[in-house]
């Protein structure tokens, strides 16, 4: 064998990824890793799971289903000529004990698909960021009205926004009703309200609409949405933020007004009599629906039920069991390697 | 290749074609020196095609070529559904986008592919050679040779087409060609012109004006056929392949020759045994296909339920809704939205495959190929080769390898003679240096012997006895007489150059080997003439006069001369087959027979190839009596070869033993460790050699294919189709006993359960069997129904050798077993030979480094030593199958569990084919977001490190039976997926259903749902992957973490304001990560899915390695504690066989030498003209011509085995 010269070699580098020897730890399940981990998980997911269950108990809510309740009220709506015609509806509730904190209302549909396809689809991102009010190519089927003028706010989700109002007033005593105090801001994120949604100008909102027509289900215009505020109108009035929010279930809530703590409610709700006064205009029985309002107060781990506390109990009972077996697996193949070396 | 060219190829292989083709060509005509005439048949001219594609139809074949995947196709045909406006329920780039990026990166990688095979086309076709036009010789360019040219080839040229040998420099038209590169054998062959044409010699004016006319049989494959006629001035002349140069010759010996060419490019013998260039697809690939479609089944059924989910939904629940989200009334119909959704839905759902899938399979692939390509154990410096991975598509078929298709010479032998010991009167010789390697390269650094009294020594010769050297010092006779012998007795030519050096022509490497080494001890063979012999003995010249040649031959087995010394005495020296030879020595030799018997004994163990040395003092009365007999028996019109071979046999008596040869075919370093570590492996080796049988046999027991304790070796070789079916048979009864010969009788008719009860009877079969067949018997077998029995028997037995193969044979023998027995078939060979058998089996292998390019070329791996085979197949095959499957079961589950998702999602979203995950994450997920992880999985993951892999060559076994990634694998991974999708979809809603944020703020919208499951879904392919890398390198932290960073910075990116103002369509999920990532309970929601969807996988993990494990597993186990205690690095015991088996004598060449050095036709007279001479001994020449020819085709139409004349 002669030798090559060096300059000739065609020797591959020795690096250690070119010989693949790249230092390197190796992950083995040895048993008595696999059983801590399994072990630490278990009294981990036990413990959040333990916590979230007392918590979640905790919890106060209180949740007035109205579609039966205010039954004349939606047989009024089942008919589509009758848009225009008003129609209000008392529910009266006791709360037996104070809710304290900040009290939140919500307004929950039942079997409301927001999150179809098409539904989801149909809104015009540009048009609600302010820069092209007749942008309404996304929208489909809610584009034009039947006249060509374009819908401002257009598409589906607009158009179907929930249109409830809801009010709560508070028996002081027998004679006096107090009008429970509710603010209709702080309701969306911040990045909805000031980033996603955008009016076309800050004043004079009318004329910058101008060329452009209200969706179809709408009584009103969009820049009359709130007639107390004129900040709360246009693109960027807070209920119609939180709508166009699609829910990722046919079953939602959507925060509707937060308590304004003062005066009688600076510790949150008393106990007492409550009524909710509701205009109700959202049709649900149309589609099978249902549709309730909810005060709640949020925890620390959010509003959600029992859910999460259950689920990790659940999986922390099972990772435990699941760690006692492996450990006698463990001991038992343990033993029956030894025995036969005996 | 052409079409024209491709398809005669197929001839053989396919006989109904036969008539077809010859309606193309019959025959061929040819005109010298007429390229006008020529120009009419349009024959093929000598340029020639291994590239697939030109510029033009580069892009349709390449596109049909890759629209040939199932799953190319597949997603052609989603983006065409994507268009419909009504179902596409993505955005278009999700599809098109990875389809075009893995659509170019193909077929770029293709173009390139081709662009190297074009420029070695180019390389060889712009070869020059010198043609004669216009009455004087002109260099051209090999592409623009055309038929009927005559041109002019010297000496160690390559042949530039097939050509008709006219002249050559030799007297008589002879000329010397090594064949290697067309049949692997590497003696020299003659050819010789016609005696009417051998006169124009190299006079060019009388060439210019040659205008014979040859009419031959249309091109075909076979190599050692030749049927033609010359027509010149007026007469005919017969030609057979005597009379033509095949291309992929190389002229040896022979400073020049001139040949018309008869057959060129495309046509010419070599490239119509190249086969075809075939794309080739490894095992993997093709089950993913299967898995593909099966994937695409399940689709279906999902998108049925879906669809189906969405007509009633439609009709329950939606019909209502209509009237009240969307504005056109219009009744549709329900049945009509489910059809719709269904195709919408097979769109979501595609992502199961990814089309990233292929293009991280190719990213892996070509990983792996440049492992190989670095890997420094797979280098060899002798040549400076690396290792070179030629095909980047077939490696992990390199892990699965069940049969090895393995050429002999210059791939298990190293194509080197050498002579390594001697038994001489007794007394062995050469013992001390046979063992190791390094000894001997020990031994050759210390100037270990003088030679300086003899300036002929061949230096590299290893056989360095001092004692032997001291024997002749001493000089001992029989010594003496024993090296005599060996430089007096043999066919070998040699030459003296100006300088005096001399060079031996050899017919054979075996007598080479013996005439050097007697030169290297002092007896050297100076030079011949037909009656006399000079050699130096001990640095005098002496003369002996050569009184007879008794000429080799197959019967024989042996060889003698007759020649007279100086001093008068005729002696008759003897060398040949030992168990010939032994029966002809006189009584008083019996003592030494039997020592020598015994030294014999021990060569053949060491698997050298033998003689046995004799000799005898003849009678001068006796032998003049003799000689006169011969004479009348040569002048004998009939019976004439008995008659001399009985007087042969009556001089060939009472002979004296000088002792033994041993010659070793030099195996390539590591062969036998190789070999026994891929036995070990489970791989079956089958040596196709176009040797002949003894040569093949004694190789295949010198590198422990063939062993001693084998229970039976059957030789088929039979000479018709009868005989071979007799000898299959035998051999099956003997393998199963008397009862099953009935079945056996009926052959292919009922072959499906044939295979089966083959596969049965394998079972039953105990102990090792090995088969030799030869080629004419392998052609009756491939030819008729036997094949499938002579299959079933091949398989049955541990080792196979086939030997005097063609080139093609080799190939239908592997393309056989490829395509009964379901088996991965690799093949390795060094020549041209070996090029069709390389391109027919799955994987091909070159032996690179060697003269001759064309199979490393053809190959889809090149290394220049068989040894690296082992590292190649048991470590690099091994890795990239592991790998590769382990990709395989991550990528499917992780695109399930990533997928599946929708479906779930479905049932609550009324089966409106909305996506739970944004746009954007749909399209980066697989190329982004979870790529690089199981990348480098796939192409650094190891699960026991290289050295375990090559001591333990079981862990191969896996691959062979396909267990890492199969059906089952399949299901494992889908229900792995179905779970995780699951659990990923169901605990996020239940924790969403009624959920508020911290602030009250409601987080159970769609967005935050998607984000969640994203992040949720990123984690446990995360972890998971994680949990499967089983070799944690930097690579994996950096691409592991990086993911998961790259994950939340394109979050924060995607979720931006800014980009949002710029792109309000979009990026519709602003604020997002600010929103719901700041959430705990979404973040116990993300943990308890991570937990939930990983803690069962690692309990199965556990309890799968404590109860099944494996052994990787448990050599993994032992590593871990080897890297503890710093591992003794256990060197396997040197295979060494013992064996009392009397191995092959070494005879490579063929009759008729003997004749051609008493006629002195193939001397070059020392007085230069060579033509003046020639009247006289023409006559004679011609007769011994004839005689070989004669010969030639006697032993053709007998097909007996060995006399066969190649070429």
């Amino acid at each position: 064998m002669k030798e090559i010269p060096e300059h000739l070699s065609r020797m591959p580098d020795n690096t250690a990824v070119k010989q693949q020897k790249l230092p390197a730890h190796e992950v083995r399940f040895s048993a008595k890793f696999v059983l801590c981990i399994f072990f630490g998980t278990g009294a981990f997911c036990l413990c959040v799971g333990v916590i979230l269950i007392l918590s979640a108990k905790r919890a106060k809510k209180i949740e007035i289903n109205y579609t039966t309740i205010c039954a004349n009220c939606a047989e009024l709506r089942e008919n589509p000529f009758n848009f225009n015609r008003e129609c209000r509806c008392s529910i009266p509730f006791y709360l037996p004990e104070i809710l304290e904190g900040n009290v939140h209302m919500y307004y929950k549909l039942y079997g409301f698909y927001q999150n179809l396809y098409r539904y989801i689809k149909s809104r015009s991102n540009t048009q609600l960021v302010g820069e092209n009010i007749k942008d309404v190519k996304d929208c489909t089927p809610f584009t034009v009205s039947r006249d060509g003028t374009p819908i401002a706010p257009c598409g589906a989700i607009a158009n179907s926004m929930f249109n409830d109002t809801i009010m709560l007033s508070y028996k002081l005593n027998s004679s006096v009703q107090v009008r429970v105090p509710m603010l209709k801001k702080g309701l969306t994120w911040w990045t909805d309200k000031y980033v996603k949604f955008q009016n076309p100008s800050l004043n004079d909102l009318p004329s910058k609409f101008a060329g452009s027509t209200k969706p179809p289900n709408w009584p009103k215009p969009v820049y009359e949405l709130d007639k107390n505020n004129p900040d709360n109108n246009g693109f960027l009035n807070d209920d119609f933020i939180v709508w166009m929010r699609t829910a990722a279930f046919p079953t939602f809530k959507k925060l509707y007004r937060r308590l304004y703590r003062i005066h009688y409610f600076a510790q949150g709700l008393p106990a007492g009599n409550y009524t909710f006064h509701i205009s109700y205009n959202f049709p649900v029985t149309r589609f099978g629906g249902e549709k309730s309002v909810v005060l709640s107060i949020p925890t620390w781990c959010g509003g959600g039920g029992f859910f999460l506390g259950v689920a990790y109990t659940v999986t922390g009972a099972l990772t435990w069991m699941a760690s006692f077996a492996l450990m006698a697996f463990h001991l038992a193949w343990e033993k029956k390697k030894v025995t036969p070396k005996e | 290749m052409s079409l024209e060219s491709s398809s005669p190829c197929q001839l053989s292989l396919l006989p109904h074609r036969l008539s077809h083709q010859s309606v193309a060509e019959v025959e061929r005509i040819v005109k010298a020196n007429d390229r006008e005439y020529n120009g009419k048949f349009q024959y093929a001219d000598n340029r020639i095609h291994t590239s697939k594609y030109n510029i033009i139809t580069f892009l349709p074949i390449n596109l049909f070529e890759q629209f040939q995947r199932v799953a190319n196709t597949y997603f052609l045909f989603l983006l065409i559904l994507q268009l419909i406006p009504e179902i596409s329920s993505l955005t278009w780039f999700t599809t098109i986008v990875p389809l075009v990026l893995v659509i170019t990166m193909t077929a770029a990688k293709d173009a390139a592919d081709d662009y190297f095979r074009h420029r070695n086309d180019n390389q060889v076709n712009n070869r020059q050679s010198e043609v004669l036009s216009d009455g004087k010789l002109q260099n051209e360019k090999w592409m623009n040779v055309k038929v009927g040219d005559i041109i002019k080839l010297e000496n160690n040229q390559f042949v530039a087409a097939d050509l008709l040998l006219l002249s050559s420099s030799e007297p008589h038209g002879l000329c010397y060609i090594e064949t290697a590169e067309l049949d692997g054998e590497t003696n020299l062959k003659v050819r010789h012109a016609l005696a009417v044409t051998s006169e124009l010699g190299a006079d060019i004016s009388r060439l210019a004006k040659f205008d014979g006319t040859v009419v031959c049989e249309a091109p075909n494959n076979k190599l050692d056929r030749f049927v033609g006629v010359l027509s010149w001035k007026d007469s005919k002349h017969p030609l057979s392949d005597q009379r033509i140069l095949l291309r992929g010759c190389v002229l040896r010996n022979t400073s020049w020759c001139f040949g018309m060419v008869i057959f060129a490019g495309p046509d010419t013998k070599l490239m119509q045994n190249s086969g075809k260039t075939k794309f080739k697809r490894t095992s993997i690939d093709r089950f993913m296909n299967t898995v593909v479609l099966w994937i695409f089944g399940f689709l279906v059924c999902l998108g049925i339920i879906l669809a189906i989910g969405n007509s009633i939904w439609e009709n329950q629940v939606g019909g209502q809704f209509r009237t009240f989200l969307f504005q056109n009334k219009k009744e549709k119909s329900f049945v009509f939205s489910g059809f719709l959704m269904f195709w919408s839905y097979i769109i979501i759902l595609n992502t199961v495959v990814p089309i990233s899938l292929y293009v991280s399979m190719e990213v892996i692939r070509l990983g792996h190929s440049y492992f190989i390509n670095w890997d420094r154990k797979m280098y060899y410096s002798g040549k400076a080769a690396p290792a070179e991975a030629r095909t980047t598509m077939l490696n992990e078929e390199l892990g699965q390898i069940e049969y090895v298709f393995s050429d002999k010479t210059g791939t298990l032998t190293e194509n080197i003679m050498t002579f390594k010991k001697c038994s001489i009167n007794g007394r062995l010789y050469g013992e001390e240096h046979d063992d190791s390697v390094q000894k001997k390269e020990i031994t050759k650094k210390k100037e270990p012997m003088d030679f300086s009294e003899n300036s002929q020594a061949d230096r590299s010769s290893q056989f360095l006895d001092p004692s032997l050297k001291e024997a002749i010092r001493s000089g001992d006779p029989k010594v003496h007489e024993f090296f005599r012998l060996l430089a007096l007795c043999h066919t070998v030519m040699s030459e003296e150059d100006s300088s005096g050096k001399l060079t031996y022509q050899v017919q054979s490497p075996d007598e080479g080997a013996l005439v050097t080494a007697a030169s290297n001890y002092g007896f050297i063979f100076k030079s011949r003439t037909p009656d006399s012999i000079t050699i130096e003995e001990l640095g005098t010249l002496v003369t002996y006069q050569l009184l007879a040649f008794l000429d080799f031959n197959n019967i024989r087995k042996r060889m003698s001369v007759i020649v007279q010394n100086p001093a008068g005495q005729i002696k008759l020296y003897s060398k040949g087959a030992d168990t010939i030879l032994f029966e002809r020595l006189h009584p008083s030799s019996k003592d030494l027979l039997s020592l020598t018997s015994d030294h014999l004994s021990d060569f053949a163990g060491e698997g050298l190839r033998t003689l046995a040395i004799a000799y005898r003092e003849v009678d001068d009365k006796y032998f003049k009596e003799w000689h006169k007999r011969r004479e009348v028996a040569s002048a004998a019109t009939h019976g004439r070869d008995d008659q001399i071979a009985r007087l042969y046999e009556e001089v060939e008596r009472e002979l004296t033993l000088l002792g033994a040869t041993a010659v070793e075919d030099k195996l390539q370093e590591g062969v036998i460790e190789t070999i026994a570590s891929l036995s070990l492996a489970n791989i079956k080796i089958w040596v196709l050699t176009g040797d002949k049988q003894e040569t093949a046999v004694n190789i295949g027991y010198a590198c422990n294919v063939l062993t001693e304790d084998m229970n039976d070796v059957f030789v088929i070789a039979g000479n018709t189709v009868g005989d071979v079916r007799g000898e299959v048979r035998k051999a099956k009864e003997s393998l199963f006993g008397q009862n099953n010969s009935v079945v056996d009788g009926h052959a292919a008719c009922e072959e499906p359960q044939q295979l089966e009860l083959a596969s049965v009877r394998e079972d039953t079969v105990t102990g090792d069997y090995a088969l030799v067949i030869n080629g004419h018997s392998l052609a009756h077998a491939l030819e008729s129904d036997i094949k499938h029995d002579l299959l079933e028997l091949a398989c049955l037995c541990k080792a196979v050798i086939c030997c005097r193969v063609t080139p093609l044979q080799k190939a239908q023998v592997v393309e056989l077993v490829k395509t009964h027995r379901n088996a991965v078939t690799l093949a390795i060979g060094d020549g041209a030979n070996d090029v069709s058998m390389i391109k027919s089996a799955h994987i091909g292998v070159g032996i690179s480094g060697q003269e001759g390019l064309q199979a490393a070329l053809a190959s889809d791996y090149s290394f220049a030593q068989f040894r690296f085979l082992q590292r190649l197949l048991l470590v690099h095959g091994r890795w990239s199958y592991f790998r590769m499957c382990k990709f395989l079961c991550y990528f499917l589950y992780k695109n399930f569990a990533f997928t599946l998702v929708h479906f779930w999602f479905g049932f609550f979203c009324g089966f409106s084919a909305q996506t739970v995950y944004d746009q954007w994450f749909i399209t980066l997920f697989n190329i982004v977001y979870t790529s690089l992880p199981v990348l480098a999985m796939g192409i650094f993951d190891q699960d026991v490190n290289d050295q375990n892999s090559m001591d333990c060559p079981q862990l191969y076994e896996p691959g062979q039976l396909n267990l890492l990634f199969n059906k089952r694998k399949f299901f494992i991974c889908m229900a792995h997926g179905i779970y995780t999708s699951l659990v990923l979809f169901f605990i996020p809603y239940g924790a969403f259903y009624n959920v508020a944020g911290e602030d009250g703020q409601h987080v159970a919208d769609y967005q935050s749902f998607a984000v969640t499951m994203a992040t949720s879904l990123v984690f446990v392919v995360s972890v998971q992957i994680a949990l499967d890398t089983s070799y944690w390198t930097a690579i994996s932290h950096v691409f592991i973490w990086g993911s998961l960073a790259a994950y939340f910075i394109i979050l924060l990116t995607t979720h931006n304001n800014n980009i949002f103002g710029m792109f309000p369509n979009q990026f519709p999920f602003v604020g997002n990560i600010q929103n719901s990532l700041t959430q705990r309970c979404i973040w116990l929601v993300i943990l308890l899915t991570t937990v939930a969807s990983v803690m069962p996988v690692v309990a199965f993990r556990f309890l799968r390695m404590a109860l099944y494990p494996t052994l990787s597993d448990q050599i993994r186990r032992r590593q871990k504690a080897q890297q503890k205690a710093r591992p003794t690095r256990r060197q396997r015991p040197q295979t060494r066989r013992s064996s009392s088996r009397r191995s092959g004598y070494a005879f490579a060449h063929q009759e008729g030498y003997g004749e051609l050095i008493t006629s002195g036709k193939n001397m070059r007279a020392k007085n230069p003209p060579p033509t003046s001479g020639l009247e006289k001994p023409l006559y004679n020449s011609t007769g011994w011509l004839e005689n070989l020819c004669k010969k030639t085709t006697d032993t053709l139409s007998s097909f007996s085995q060995d006399q066969t004349v190649k070429l």
